[in-house]
């Protein structure tokens, strides 16, 4: 056995709903049984983009905003892994938002974590895209992460989870890889994450989280069903959580599955040159 | 038949007089063709590219177009020789006009002996040596559009400087078959329209002939085009970009060359993206590139910092332009390098070479291909305008030479016999070997945090001087693998000339210049621009008085580099600039360097 990176203890305060979602991802991987070095976390950066260094497995701390385009840049070199890109709502949703929203387009087969806290907690509380009006002098509209997912045509996988509720979360993330290991596509799971020090919203998101899945009309697989029965819950001031888009058709549609087929992928490519020299003379006679 | 406009009187030379025209033969021709955006000179161009190439010349062709898609004026040039050239000819033979702007601005460069052939379709010159046909009006009746006046153009051209016909034709039905059917067939009768204009016109025919070459085993190529065949056999499989003029190329070369290899290109949704998707591919073990001008390159910059921090090898294509800011998208320059030295905030190492020929850039980027997975380090690929866009015979490409080194890549039977990995060992050269994620058994952490070895966040102060002093030493002791700078000219000559990219082409031809008027020069064409060829620069430098350091910017900031690592020799620098956009001609170079003899 080669002694590889041990995980180090989280920096995150006692009681930090990232907690949860750590444990429910360890969970997953384990009843997935995928191996360690199978496995990357591609963190984010912020107190949940830390992830990666209190797990087994293989790590790579992005740039501020860019976990999304580095993951799908590993996923697509060497689609055999599986990838979770983690971070914050501040991470994907403000300096992220770009690469975020051509994640659904692209349609990688990874899965994205964003634990959701509503604040920078990590520079000690100011206002994220996804605060509220009045919190801490905010006075922009919040982001929803899972409505603007839920309006671009693709056929992602898209739920929102509650650091409070880790046996759903974890059902969720497990449902979310195995999509992925389907090579059906992109995966998005916004949790519900609080922090307690700078937003401690535990009691009121236990008071306003409301399970779609659990109202009549539900259907995942109807995007039309799924904008209506959302919308109507939000006006009633309440949080939807669950799974809120799954496309009916159980096919291949991942970019790596596009672009590669059954392709090894560039990573494990044989790029010596003997192994490619047919191919080689032929593109460099092609020069006229 | 429309009268042709023609107005010609006795060219200068060795011609004869109109009445009996002999041809004035030429060993280095060159033609511009102007016109509006979208009036085909560009198309006009590579036909003579490809004629000329039927011929057995050296071509060298360039451009001057617009970041518009259609219309203001664009303008083309092609020279061919007997001899080897690598720049632009400082004069104009023969000047191909679609309207009067192109004239007004083509007939700065025309040597006195030189000709003009335009459209006269919307306009009317009274100038010598020229001789006008409407060709859009000659097409458009036949073939229903006007947009192949520009192959009738080149119709008549072929007149004009004596082509065969038959290779003239060929060259058509080259450039057409893979459109195929109509395009070719449209594009044959406009040719014949222009030739036969050109023929019924007394004085036209055969007043230039274009001599032989034998220079036949040769190809037509771009730098971009070279730096995409060397990514493929220097085993680059991954590839993302963002559309940018000059080095959009690179990205659609990749994109014909890359699927059937088993490899990716992706065009990303900006160059925030492309950097950091061939950061996680380069992670994952892929040998990675993405290309790109200025503005991206500003984008670029915090991840290529990551990666030197990180120590994840990837390959980024500076296809320089004229900046600041969206500067001159279509120009060139050279004014990227102080940035490249300074690159991004903290201190990390990179390399950046300078390939000078389309040959260099083949091998170059499987050089920094090799060198960034050797060292684990962002190296980039320094190239301008010129270089990148510019057509010039090359040698063909081939795989001698070529070798894929993967020096710092473990096995997973290595991995397998050791007790601990370790992504960031310390090791005697500062190598840390690496095993991607995948590798069975292991995995790791990356980060461009200072880390530890296990590539675990870390403040500890002996370890950040540690790994400080790990990184940052690379750009020493790599030095013996950084390609080495190529020395042209009389070894002994005290006069010295320094110079990288394109600028190499117009300097070469100095030199010839130069040397036959009795003034020898040598010039160092640097490959490796940092970390500072110091040692190679010294040797240069103390065996001639004074040398010029020719470059296109304002500051001279390859001069400056040059001064900052070799203070002793700063009396002998000299500064040779331009900034206008367009790259050196030889009289400019040969001007300043005779002003301070």
């Amino acid at each position: 056995m080669v002694q590889s990176a041990k995980p180090v203890p989280p920096i995150w305060c006692p009681g930090c709903g990232d907690f949860g979602l750590l444990a429910s991802v360890k969970r997953a991987a384990a009843d997935l049984k995928i191996p360690p070095h199978d496995l990357v976390l591609v963190g984010g950066i912020g107190c949940s983009g830390s992830i990666h260094n209190f797990l087994e497995i293989n790590g790579i701390h992005a740039l501020h905003g860019r976990l999304l385009a580095q993951a799908v840049g590993v996923k697509l070199a060497n689609p055999h892994l599986t990838v979770v890109a983690a971070g914050g709502d501040g991470d994907g949703y403000a300096i992220g938002m770009g690469h975020f929203m051509h994640a659904f387009k692209k349609n990688a087969s990874i899965l994205y974590i964003v634990m959701n806290n509503e604040t920078y907690g990590l520079t000690k509380g100011q206002p994220s895209p996804t605060s509220q009006i009045g919190f801490e002098g905010n006075i922009e509209q919040p982001f929803d992460a899972v409505l603007s997912a839920l309006s671009i045509p693709a056929p992602n996988f898209i739920a929102r989870t509650f650091s409070g509720d880790p046996k759903t979360m974890t059902a969720v993330l497990e449902e979310a890889i195995r999509f992925n290991h389907e090579h059906r596509g992109f995966a998005f799971v916004e949790d519900l994450s609080p922090c307690v020090t700078y937003n401690d919203t535990y009691k009121l998101w236990r008071e306003k989280v409301l399970d779609l899945s659990k109202l009549p009309g539900y259907d995942p697989t109807n995007r039309q069903a799924m904008f209506k029965l959302y919308l109507e819950t939000v006006e009633q001031g309440k949080i939807p959580i669950g799974v809120m888009h799954r496309p009916k058709e159980v096919q291949p549609a991942g970019l790596e599955a596009k672009l590669l087929g059954d392709a090894v992928g560039p990573a494990r490519a044989d790029i010596d040159i003997a192994a490619n020299l047919p191919a080689y003379e032929k593109l460099l006679a092609s020069v006229a | 038949m429309t009268t042709p406009a023609t107005h010609t009187t006795p060219i200068s030379g060795e011609a004869g007089p109109v009445e009996s025209p002999r041809p004035l033969e030429l060993s280095d021709l060159s033609v511009m063709i102007g016109g509006q955006g979208g009036d085909g000179t560009l198309t006009v161009s590579d036909l003579l590219g490809r004629y000329f190439r039927k011929c057995g010349l050296y071509v060298y062709t360039s451009r001057n177009v617009l970041s518009r898609i259609r219309g203001g004026h664009a303008d083309a040039s092609v020279r061919a020789s007997r001899d080897p050239i690598s720049a632009v000819k400082p004069q104009v033979d023969v000047l191909v006009a679609f309207d009067n702007e192109a004239i007004e601005m083509g007939r700065v460069e025309l040597a006195s002996h030189g000709f003009i052939l335009y459209d006269s379709t919307g306009f009317h010159t009274d100038l010598p040596n020229s001789v006008g046909f409407p060709f859009a009006t000659l097409v458009g009746g036949p073939l229903g559009q006007p947009i192949f006046k520009n192959t009738a153009a080149y119709g008549a051209l072929s007149v004009l400087l004596g082509f065969d016909p038959a290779k003239t034709r060929g060259v058509i039905e080259d450039r057409f078959k893979r459109r195929g059917g109509e395009a070719l067939e449209k594009n044959l009768k406009a040719l014949e329209i222009g030739r036969k204009a050109a023929l019924e016109s007394p004085g036209v025919a055969n007043r230039y002939a274009v001599l032989e070459g034998d220079a036949h085993d040769l190809v037509l190529t771009s730098g971009n085009q070279a730096v995409a065949l060397g990514f493929v056999v220097g085993g680059g499989r991954f590839f993302a970009g963002y559309p940018i003029t000059p080095a959009t190329e690179v990205m659609e070369y990749l994109q014909r060359y890359l699927p059937p290899l088993g490899g990716v290109v992706r065009q990303a949704e900006d160059e925030l993206a492309a950097v950091n998707m061939i950061i996680g591919a380069a992670y994952s073990g892929a040998r990675v590139m993405t290309s790109t001008s200025g503005p991206g390159l500003s984008l670029m910059t915090e991840g290529i910092g990551q990666a030197g921090t990180a120590e994840i090898p990837i390959v980024v294509a500076d296809c320089q332009r004229v900046g600041p800011s969206t500067g001159q998208p279509t120009r060139h320059e050279q004014s990227d390098l102080s940035h490249l030295a300074n690159l991004g905030h903290g201190e990390y190492p990179r390399f950046v070479i300078a390939p000078g020929t389309p040959e260099d850039c083949f091998s170059m980027t499987v050089d920094a291909l090799n060198l960034a997975e050797k060292w684990r380090v962002p190296v980039i690929l320094l190239l301008d305008q010129a270089l990148c866009q510019n057509t010039t015979t090359a040698a063909r490409f081939d795989l001698t030479g070529v070798q894929v080194q993967r020096a710092s890549r473990l096995r997973p039977e290595e991995v397998s016999a050791m007790t601990e990995y370790k992504a960031y060992r310390f090791t005697d050269d500062g190598i840390s070997p690496y095993a991607p994620p995948g590798t069975p058994g292991v995995w790791a952490e990356i980060t461009g945090n200072e880390h530890d070895e296990w590539g675990h966040v870390s403040v500890n102060m002996a370890n950040r001087v540690r790994m400080m002093k790990k990184r940052m030493e690379k750009m020493v002791r790599a030095l013996p693998d950084l390609p080495p700078a190529r020395l042209f000219g009389d070894p002994s000559a005290r006069v010295g000339l320094i110079g990288y990219g394109s600028t190499s082409g117009p300097i070469r031809e100095t030199q010839t210049i130069l040397a036959a008027r009795g003034l020898p020069t040598r010039y160092f064409q640097a490959r490796t621009l940092y970390p500072v060829p110091v040692a190679e620069l010294d040797a240069f430098l103390k065996g001639v008085d004074v040398a010029y350091v020719v470059e296109h910017n304002y500051t001279g900031q390859f001069a400056r580099l040059v001064r900052e690592h070799l203070p002793w020799h700063h009396e002998k620098l000299r500064s040779i600039l331009k900034y206008d956009g367009a790259s050196f001609r030889t009289p400019q170079i040969i001007a300043e360097i005779k002003e301070a003899a």
